[in-house]
């Protein structure tokens, strides 16, 4: 506690005087990102959700429920706590955005509902998420840290959030993108993707930041209990795989992409990897739908993609009009 | 099959054609490819661009038009410059017109209803002149954070920029933007038929032409801030495109892959939705040859000549009565579009950078030997028809002028690596004399097609053919592309070796100019237009977009396709390793 410097009154913040370049960095990066789910033509997959079956709707839609669940918690709980722990007010403004983004994800998932199931699925998915023991176990294990007075372990909580629960909701979309269905809601998820990507990065940098000035001893005993938070984690998401994969035979191959995405978010915290390469050579399809980078080629009968940013604005100059 | 069918029935020109199509150097476009010779088919036409005139009539007939040529075939573009402005006057009581927003709307419900038994989805594009007053409404449709009611997702835009826009902006003036009611009224003619250029001060005079002003460089910003956003809108230089059309008549709209530029003239209707009197709208037969294929076999009068004959065919045998407009244009017109790919790929193997000396020479070279072939393939259809295209008696070709470029200078290679590749290959350059010949006989004899060239983006064909896309070089070394019915697909560049490796460097890196430069060299030999897509970095800025756009319009560039922005992975935050490799 006493190491985090809490900010105990409010200052007017003042980009132009940075104490942390990587804020402006990250919030350059976020803002450049900002879309909306209208942006993407969902409605394009339509007759592409028609071809699955109802297992594998069913499947669909309660994934998404998941990963709205987590979405929520990210907004309304995750960067509003850690605004608290924040060591500068860019570091603040930047979670803003962070809680603003999660909610545009977590609405997201609604109009991919809208767009492509009717509400009575959509209820039962709902209700089943409400019901799930693993997912509610998921919720209540993150939640607990947020709740507790330890802003490391409120940082460590985000991450693992950011960069490994979230993943194997996110393997069913890029599944079905590499085998050619529901591209356009692909699209939308490799959007969502590339915002974690950033959250976790970002928190984990600041995760760093703090446990550097921490004492070994302390340093020691966060590790631990780190380490200690992704077992359990890790059991309960195995199980909770389990139970949404096991009928459709994916767990295995969704497992590997766990073990993947454990490793990333210990990397965030600047930790050892855990899990041996063995176990995470996850199907390049799905690595390959994964790409956060922008090397897609479009054509006019594509939607968006996932590339266009919000561009800096900068006017001509007279010389520009020399001609 | 293709080529069965577009044959009809002779003999020696099926053989031809199955020798080139098998052998890589022509490839039809998609419509084309896939439709030939099914009994159950769409259109084989590529892409149709229609009017649209200020009535409601026009207006609803353009919908059905949608939905017709969306059901048999390619992309449709339309026309929005010669529709009033919100706020405009309906049967002279003010502020009653609510402009184009509501139009495009329809439109683009229209494009995403029909689609090809699925084979291909409706798409289609709207082309507004940057004088009109709705300019930043429609500018403002492809907002990110745009309302529900007026955004638009799937239709594609693109903006018409006449010189003078460009003459404001250089003085940091205001420009005004016109009426298109009150245009019409005090002009007799719409809107888009008229050069904003010339008549500009004019109209500025005018009292009876409602206008008002928005900044020329603020207007070029805002462009360049949606071409971020969203890649949108395509451009086209209205007046570079009029002063290179042969063709009399006005251009005033390209089509959804901004390569098409022919003119076009308005349809009347009756109260009761019939013709008054028929119009002429455009549709075009695409295909493309393959560079590097054509230079390899080294008979490129042969390649030209039945690749103009198999288009041809595609406009012969097009049966567009749907849309009454666009068969007439058809009929009278025959005009196709013969584009060209894997220049990038050609380059690369000879070891030729894109966008060097060489690189320029050997592209310039390359289009003036296709020029000369396709006009002298479309003459000699002329001869054995005994017919030329409507309104050829009013063309530069008929008046010889057109040729003066290519009768009163030498057209020869400037560096040595050039002047090789063209011997290697046995292809004659066509000299003074040549010319002088073809003009001689298209002066007697006319042609056949009011259009021949047209290069064209090539997406899924030149992935079939092996090559890199259109002029273009190519986006990344292995490109991914998203397909509507296999997901994504990645596809390696064609030659790629260990030899050539650097040069095929991408088109982020080889960075707008040269691209610009390539396509310059290849505008002034094709008579319609080129797609031209930009690629810039996400650190570059609207003003870099800006200048691009400056100097391509200087270069005597006529369209402009999208934008294309790469944003790099934050570091710590990318997949590791490549993994395209591992597919």
């Amino acid at each position: 506690m006493n190491m985090m410097q809490r900010l105990s009154r409010v200052d007017a913040i003042n980009w132009n005087r940075l104490e942390d370049d990587k804020d402006l960095e990250v919030w350059n990066r976020l803002t450049s990102n900002f879309w909306l789910p209208e942006k993407v033509p969902l409605s394009n997959d339509i007759q592409s959700w028609n071809t699955l079956t109802p297992q594998e709707k069913q499947l669909t839609i309660r994934v998404f429920t998941g990963l709205t669940l987590l979405d929520t918690i990210q907004s309304s709980v995750g960067a509003p706590v850690l605004m608290d722990d924040a060591r500068t007010p860019h570091e603040e403004a930047v979670y803003t955005n962070i809680a603003f983004m999660e909610s545009v994800h977590a609405r997201s998932y609604s109009s991919i509902f809208s767009t492509l199931c009717n509400t009575r699925d959509v209820d039962d998915a709902f209700r089943w998420s409400e019901e799930n023991p693993t997912l509610q176990m998921k919720s209540e294990l993150i939640l607990s840290r947020y709740r507790s007075d330890d802003p490391l372990m409120r940082k460590v909580a985000s991450v693992f959030l950011e960069s490994f629960l979230f993943y194997s909701g996110f393997y069913l979309p890029m599944y079905w993108s590499s085998h050619a269905k529901l591209t356009n809601t692909a699209d939308l998820i490799r959007l969502i993707i590339r915002d974690e990507a950033v959250h976790g990065y970002y928190v984990g940098y600041k995760f760093q930041q703090a446990l550097a000035e921490a004492t070994p001893e302390r340093q020691q005993e966060v590790k631990d209990y780190a380490y200690e938070l992704l077992l359990e984690l890790y059991d309960n998401e195995v199980r909770y795989t389990e139970s949404l994969y096991d009928e459709v035979g994916l767990t295995e191959d969704v497992k590997k992409f766990l073990h993947y995405n454990a490793n990333k978010a210990l990397m965030n915290l600047g930790f050892e990897p855990l899990f041996p390469s063995s176990v995470t050579d996850v199907d390049p399809t799905i690595m390959a739908a994964l790409s956060p980078s922008a090397d897609e080629n479009h054509d006019f009968f594509s939607g968006s993609g996932s590339s266009y940013v919000i561009g800096k604005a900068v006017a001509t100059e007279d010389d520009d009009w020399a001609f | 099959m293709v080529a069965l069918a577009l044959a009809r029935g002779d003999q020696a020109l099926a053989r031809s054609l199955v020798d080139e199509i098998i052998s890589g150097r022509f490839q039809p476009a998609t419509p084309t490819f896939l439709n030939c010779g099914k009994q159950q088919r769409g259109e084989l036409v590529s892409c149709f661009l229609l009017r649209i005139e200020d009535n409601m009539e026009s207006i609803g007939r353009s919908i059905n038009s949608a939905l017709q040529l969306s059901k048999r075939g390619g992309g449709v573009a339309f026309l929005l410059s010669n529709i009033r402005e919100s706020g405009a006057p309906i049967k002279r009581i003010e502020n009653q017109s609510s402009g184009i927003i509501p139009i495009m709307k329809l439109l683009e419900d229209a494009f995403s209803y029909a689609n090809q038994l699925g084979a291909r989805q409706g798409a289609g594009a709207v082309y507004l002149n940057a004088h009109h007053p709705d300019i930043l409404r429609f500018l403002d449709t492809k907002r990110e954070n745009a309302d529900e009611k007026i955004r638009i997702k799937t239709l594609s835009l693109g903006v018409t920029i006449p010189d003078i826009t460009f003459e404001l902006a250089k003085r940091n003036d205001d420009m005004y933007l016109f009426s298109p009611y009150d245009v019409e009224r005090v002009y007799g003619v719409p809107f888009g038929d008229i050069s904003v250029t010339e008549k500009y001060h004019e109209m500025v005079a005018d009292a009876r032409i409602r206008k008002h002003k928005i900044n020329a460089r603020a207007f070029f910003q805002t462009l360049a801030e949606l071409q971020f956003e969203s890649g949108y809108p395509y451009i086209m230089f209205e007046d570079t495109v009029n002063r290179a059309n042969p063709i009399a008549g006005r251009i005033n709209m390209s089509n959804l892959c901004s390569e098409i530029l022919q003119v076009n003239t308005p349809t009347q209707y009756d109260d009761d939705l019939g013709y008054r009197e028929v119009g002429q709208d455009i549709s075009c037969n695409l295909g493309s040859m393959n560079i590097a294929k054509v230079m390899d076999a080294g008979d490129i009068s042969t390649s030209v000549e039945i690749a103009i004959r198999g288009l041809t065919a595609v406009s012969e045998m097009s049966n567009l009565q749907s849309v009454p407009s666009i068969a007439e244009g058809n009929a009278k017109s025959r005009a196709i579009g013969l584009g060209q790919m894997n220049l990038h790929g050609f380059l690369a193997r000879e070891h030729i950078y894109y966008g060097s000396d060489e690189g320029l020479d050997f592209t310039n070279l390359y289009f003036y030997c296709v020029a000369f072939h396709a006009i002298r393939a479309s003459n000699r259809l002329a001869i054995e028809h005994g017919e030329a295209f409507a309104g050829f008696e009013d063309s530069t070709y008929a008046l010889g002028t057109f040729f003066d470029k290519y009768t009163d200078q030498a057209w020869l290679p400037r560096t040595e690596k050039v002047r090789q590749l063209f011997e290697r290959s046995g292809i004659a350059l066509p000299t003074q004399q040549d010319w002088q010949a073809l003009k001689a006989s298209v002066m007697a004899h006319g042609l056949y097609n009011r259009n021949l060239q047209a290069v064209p983006p090539t997406g899924s064909i030149s992935y079939i053919n092996h090559s890199t896309s259109s002029i273009h070089p190519v986006a990344a070394k292995i490109e991914i592309r998203k397909e509507g019915k296999l997901g994504r697909v990645y596809y390696p560049a064609p030659f790629l070796n260990e030899a050539n490796f650097d040069y095929f460097q991408d088109a982020y890196e080889i960075g707008p100019e040269k691209i610009i430069d390539t396509y310059a060299e290849a505008s002034q030999h094709v008579d319609q237009g080129l797609s031209l897509t930009l690629f810039f970095p996400d650190t570059a800025t609207t003003r870099d977009i800006n200048k691009a756009q400056i100097h391509a319009w200087r270069k005597g560039i006529k369209t402009l396709y999208y934008i294309r922005l790469r944003q790099s992975a934050l570091e710590g935050t990318e997949v590791e390793g490549c993994v395209s490799c591992t597919l």
